[in-house]
């Protein structure tokens, strides 16, 4: 029985071909977008992850300065401690390729005698690696390791130069030998170097600094912890080396959230073209349904025989999906570790790890869609009444009937949306956010019946009055044949809403950004290692070149800026110090209230100040200080007035909950620091939220002298580009460094945002192109159903002009319907991403800048394919066969 | 005047060839009531549909008054098959979106006459054939012989030279069936409208003038 009922039903598929594939294909698609992103996002995860293991190797705990070197004489205290199995220095840095290869490389500068027990197993073949190497390691200070992977990639042998960026300079190593990881775990997919540590730190200009110093304890870990943190001065911190890894996770957390939930709506979408499918085929089969309940079939059954078409549809969909989003993963892993590298860290992931777990997550999401989708309607046919003749009209009835209920919950949807927006989270992703745009989504898609049946109503008298009985008919069928046309109606609804909101949202974004970099950053040049990859915080500044610099005739400021990442509360921050003093001169940030030149002050009021200057070995600067603290309220003796001001970024302040007057506590070098936030300013970067404070500040609790980068402000800004290329010409042979104007530095976050949001539009396509094959099948699907009442009506004298007329209309109007919905739909969605979804993912508070654009192009766009849609089949059908149609039964 | 010269009408299903109608010569004259007769598949209905201008004939010519049918251009056509004829089908006859009385007010519409006008006609029709008080329900509401009167309805509305109707009693019940020739022979004599009726009821036989019999496309006798 089983075996026969569903060949019943596979039969059906194959009767209408076309449908079938487009449904399938459509299911297909929304899978394979899934299953690509998933796939691309966990590679270049596990990339990441592996190596941070691979560094990590056998290392229990690891001992480290936030954002700041350690010490070198840590070392020897450390390892002398009773809980101290074995204890391991290293410092490590990513550096860039300067060859033909200009990839990123990871430089761990290790002690090959403390090595062994960490990890030696993982990177020292003994096999492999000779004596000779080692010695040439510890003896020549340009010697390295390089890694089976890169020598394999640069064609590299024993005794071959390999030039390296470190930072602005050019530096020549030599290959002394070649290494291999026996599990072959590579850090950034290979492209290791291993050095000596002491030539590493000559090389990396950290002389008497490491990095880190892992440790192997003796004893119960707590005990060990607690041993260890004792024996270290304040503001080092004993950590567990996986932790590096979950604050990775969490840095891009909310990035790849964002991309499966977008990746979701094309399979949201395709669920709809399921439902229709099933829909239609329980409207085509009804006599059959009847037939066969007549003559003994249960309700069960003809459930069961619904589903498993749509399940058909969502196997064989998913398996293709499958196929595609495996080819499709690869080009997402190029854009997505383009993306991470820019955004937050090096990230060199080139293979797809074809993970069975997510493969069987985007399949069983597939086939779990289509059940739910073939659900509705296969119950539909199941409550059936048992009668031989069943009319389509009686179907159509009930639709009718229900389409102010279906209304209703659809504003029910709506108010839940309205409460999930207004709902508070207080860590993690932005839940209450996505379910409410998904509710959104699902209102405007439940107003569609009685939306459709409202416009054809609404509009019969008055096209009629235009277009003649063309007018008239076309309305009527548009109200008249819902349960076939408004599920794809709302489907494109929902497909046009999402692109409309996301382009809205990215628009408004990029406005704001682009209204941000002219109002918050200043500066005529932007002159550094690294002006744009904060990422790149160990990328210096030559001392040298600032003494130049500030010799320069041009130059009337110099902004000095200096940036580390710190872990705070399981995520990563941005500390960053620069000269307030010139920004309260110049302008620069922008701050979401109080005065901007008076906060400017305070945080660039800094007791004991000057620092800076005495380090830098220019003395003039310090009068400004002394100028600016005589200023100071009569040095009220207060500890509460004697804290030092610092600056924090709006998405810190949003994400921890902290506001203008409060205090941070920040760990540093010279322990914790509390310190008064003196204002919120609004900050787009994307590496993460950041803290501002003097450059001077900084230098004191860092005990770091390092610059990144500096803005000069020149004395006549009209000489930017003749002062640009002298530096480059100057320094651009020398050391790697850029010089940017204003403008470049604006294109070019321009460009890194453009490329951001380059799959997020890639996203939204494939939605829409699933939702323009719900159209083309609604439609050729309707009209050939309708073959007979066009013949009808050809019989009884309409012309082919008004036929063609009356589906036009009817297309038309579906088509604008839809655009409608969906423009509506979108706009409150894009209201729901800009001030809800992403202000409590990232923080930001981006203003609305709508953009006209997009809300004629997908009218146009809709238009034209739902009126070509119909016109195809009509156009067919209208062809002299009249008498063969109207005998067909 | 109808005239069918040697009219052939061959159908191709896959490899076989099905000669529906066969060098066929049939004249008939205005305000004549012809009654059609034969087997099921002798080529009744493709008969019809060929004098309806549903249907293009594969060999002869098809002469209305003189004037070939095949010359004409589909608009006119159209017009031919809006105002010159109407035509109620073996089965299925009416739009299942509309109400009757908008099925029948339908051809009027697209003569282009207004709604109102279409409207108020179509319920008088709908009153001749004995539906009024049914305007209101949609095809599926309605019964078999009450869905082919409103046919009748619909036929007659634009006030055609010519009606066609293929098995307009076949679902029927005798008396019923006996009421819808009446009203055939009543339109005939009162108005002398030409009308091509197939039927298989000896009784369409004596109401009309003439009784053609076919036979495998073939005419007999
Ligand atoms: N579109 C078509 N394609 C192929 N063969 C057809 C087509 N229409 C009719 N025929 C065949 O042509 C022959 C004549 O058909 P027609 O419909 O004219 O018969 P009929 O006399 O009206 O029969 P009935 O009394 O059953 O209605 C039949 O053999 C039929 O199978
Ligand atoms: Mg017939």
């Amino acid at each position: 029985m089983r075996a026969w009922l569903f060949r019943i039903s596979f039969s059906h598929l194959a009767q209408y071909p076309g449908r079938t594939l487009l449904g399938i294909l459509g299911i297909a698609l929304g899978t394979a977008v899934y299953l690509s992103i998933s796939l691309a996002a966990a590679s270049a995860l596990q990339s990441f992850q592996v190596g941070v293991t691979a560094v990590a190797g056998q290392a229990e705990w690891r001992i480290q300065t936030p954002g700041a070197p350690l010490d070198e004489s840590l070392f020897v205290k450390v390892r002398r401690l009773a809980s101290v199995a074995a204890a391991a220095p290293a410092v490590e840095s990513v550096l860039s390729l300067a060859g033909v290869h200009r990839g990123p490389v990871l430089l761990l500068g290790i002690d090959p005698f403390s090595e062994r027990p960490f990890r030696d197993y993982e990177f020292a073949h003994a096999g492999v690696l000779s004596d000779t190497a080692w010695t040439e390691v510890l003896t020549r200070p340009d010697a390295v390791l390089v890694s089976g992977p890169l020598a394999s990639l640069l064609g590299l042998k024993v005794g071959d130069g390999l030039a390296v960026m470190v930072g602005p300079r050019r530096r020549a190593l030599r290959v002394a030998g070649i290494f291999t990881s026996r599990r072959g775990l590579y850090p950034l997919d290979g492209a290791v170097l291993l050095m000596d540590i002491g030539p590493a730190q000559e090389l990396l200009d950290r002389v008497g600094g490491l990095d880190y110093i892992d440790v192997i304890g003796a004893g119960p870990p707590a005990e060990v912890q607690k041993r260890l943190q004792e024996a270290l001065p304040p503001g080092v911190e004993v950590v567990r080396p996986s932790a590096q890894g979950s604050r990775t996770e969490g840095l891009v957390a909310s990035y790849r959230l964002n991309l499966a939930v977008l990746s979701a709506i094309a399979l949201f979408v395709g669920m709809f073209l399921i439902y229709q499918s099933v829909t239609l085929s329980v409207v085509r089969r009804r006599r059959e349904i009847g037939l066969l309940r007549t003559l003994g079939m249960t309700p069960g059954q003809v459930l069961l025989l619904f589903l498993a078409e749509g399940l058909a549809s969502g196997l064989v969909g998913g398996l293709l999906g499958l196929g595609l989003g495996v080819g499709l993963a690869r080009g997402v892993l190029a854009v997505m570790t383009q993306n991470l590298s820019s955004l937050y860290m090096p990230v060199a992931a080139q293979e797809v790890g074809v993970q069975g777990g997510l493969l069987l997550q985007a399949w069983g999401l597939a086939v779990a869609a289509t059940l739910l989708a073939a659900y509705l309607p296969a119950r539909e046919a199941a409550r059936t009444q048992l009668r031989a003749v069943w009319h389509r009209e009686e179907l159509e009835e009930i639709i009718e009937s229900k389409a102010g209920l279906i209304f209703g919950w659809g504003l029910v949807a709506l108010v839940l949306a309205g409460v999930g927006a207004y709902a508070k989270i207080n860590d993690g992703p932005p839940w209450p956010g996505f379910v409410a745009a998904f509710l959104i989504l699902l209102g405007f898609a439940l107003f569609t019946p009685l939306a459709a049946r409202l416009l054809g109503q609404g509009l019969q008298p008055v096209l009629r009055k235009i277009l003649g009985p063309a007018g008239d008919l076309g309305c009527r069928y548009l109200a008249g044949a819902m349960s076939r046309s408004a599920v794809s109606i709302a489907a494109l609804a929902c497909a046009l809403g999402m692109l409309i909101a996301v382009t809205v949202m990215i628009g408004s974004f990029r406005q704001t950004v682009n209204d941000w970099v002219s109002r918050a950053i200043s500066g005529d040049i932007f002159f550094g290692p690294a002006v744009f990859s904060t990422a790149a915080y160990d990328q210096y500044l030559p001392p040298e070149v600032l003494a130049e610099l500030r010799q320069d005739p041009d130059v009337a400021d110099i902004y000095l800026y200096r940036c580390v990442r710190i872990p705070f509360k399981h995520r990563y921050i941005l500390v960053i110090g620069g000269s307030f003093e010139v920004l309260a001169r110049h302008g620069g940030l922008w701050f979401r209230q109080g005065d901007t030149r008076a906060i400017m002050e305070r945080v660039g009021r800094v007791e004991g100040g000057g620092e800076e200057e005495a380090i830098m070995g220019q003395g003039p600067g310090k009068k400004d200080y002394t100028a600016t603290m005589s200023h100071d309220d009569n040095r009220k003796p207060e500890t509460e007035n004697r804290k030092p001001s610092v600056v924090i970024s709006e998405p810190l302040a949003e994400t921890l909950h902290l506001q203008e007057g409060g205090t941070i506590t920040l760990p540093t070098p010279s322990g914790p620091q509390t310190l008064t936030i003196a204002g919120v300013f609004y900050d787009y970067r994307t590496d993460g939220p950041s803290v501002w404070m003097d450059i001077s500040l900084f230098r004191r609790f860092w005990r770091d002298t390092h610059l990144n980068a500096v803005r000069l402000y020149l004395k006549d800004p009209a000489r930017v580009p003749q002062v640009q290329a002298r530096l480059q010409e100057r320094y651009g042979d020398r050391y790697r460094l850029l010089a940017l104007s204003h403008r470049d530095l604006r294109n070019g976050i321009l460009r890194i945002f453009d490329e951001t949001f380059a799959l997020t539009y890639a996203l939204e396509g494939v939605a829409v192109v699933v939702a323009v094959f719900g159209i083309i099948t609604t439609f050729l699907v309707l009209i050939r159903e309708r073959e007979r009442d066009l013949a009808l009506l050809q019989a009884i004298g309409a012309s082919r002009r008004q036929i063609l007329g009356m589906v036009l209309v009817e297309s038309g109007l579906a088509g604008g319907l839809s655009f409608g919905l969906g423009a509506a739909c979108g706009s409150v969605l894009s209201l729901l991403l800009i001030f809800v979804i992403n202000k409590q993912a990232f923080g930001w508070t981006i203003q609305l800048h709508f953009t006209p654009a997009i809300y004629w192009q997908t009218l146009i766009l809709v238009l034209t394919l739902s009126l070509a849609a119909a016109a195809y089949p009509a156009w067919r059908a209208i062809q002299p066969h009249l008498a063969a149609i109207l005998k067909e039964e | 005047m109808i005239e069918l010269v040697e009219v052939s009408k061959v159908y191709h299903r896959g490899p076989e060839v099905i000669q529906a109608l066969d060098h066929l010569n049939v004249q008939i004259d205005a305000g004549e009531f012809v009654a059609i007769t034969g087997k099921s598949g002798c080529g009744k209905s493709t008969l019809l549909h060929i004098i309806g201008g549903l249907e293009s004939v594969s060999r002869g010519k098809v002469l209305l008054d003189g004037c070939d049918l095949a010359q004409l251009r589909e608009p006119a056509r159209t017009e031919f098959r809006r105002d010159r004829v109407g035509v109620v089908f073996q089965s299925f006859n009416l739009l299942p979106l509309l109400t009757l009385e908008e099925n029948v007010a339908l051809p009027r519409v697209l003569q282009g006459a207004s709604y109102d006008q279409a409207r108020q006609e179509a319920a008088h029709w709908l009153g001749e054939v004995g539906l009024s008080g049914r305007q209101g329900h949609k095809p599926h509401q309605v019964s078999g012989g009450e869905m082919q009167r409103a046919a009748i309805a619909r036929a007659l509305i634009n006030q055609p030279a010519v009606i066609l109707a293929d098995e307009p009693t076949g679902n029927l019940d005798s008396v019923t069936a006996a009421q819808i020739l009446a009203l055939f022979s009543h339109l005939h004599r009162q108005w002398g409208k030409t009308i091509i009726l197939v039927s298989h009821a000896p009784e369409a036989g004596s109401a009309a003038d003439r009784v053609l019999r076919l036979a495998d496309g073939r005419l007999l006798a």
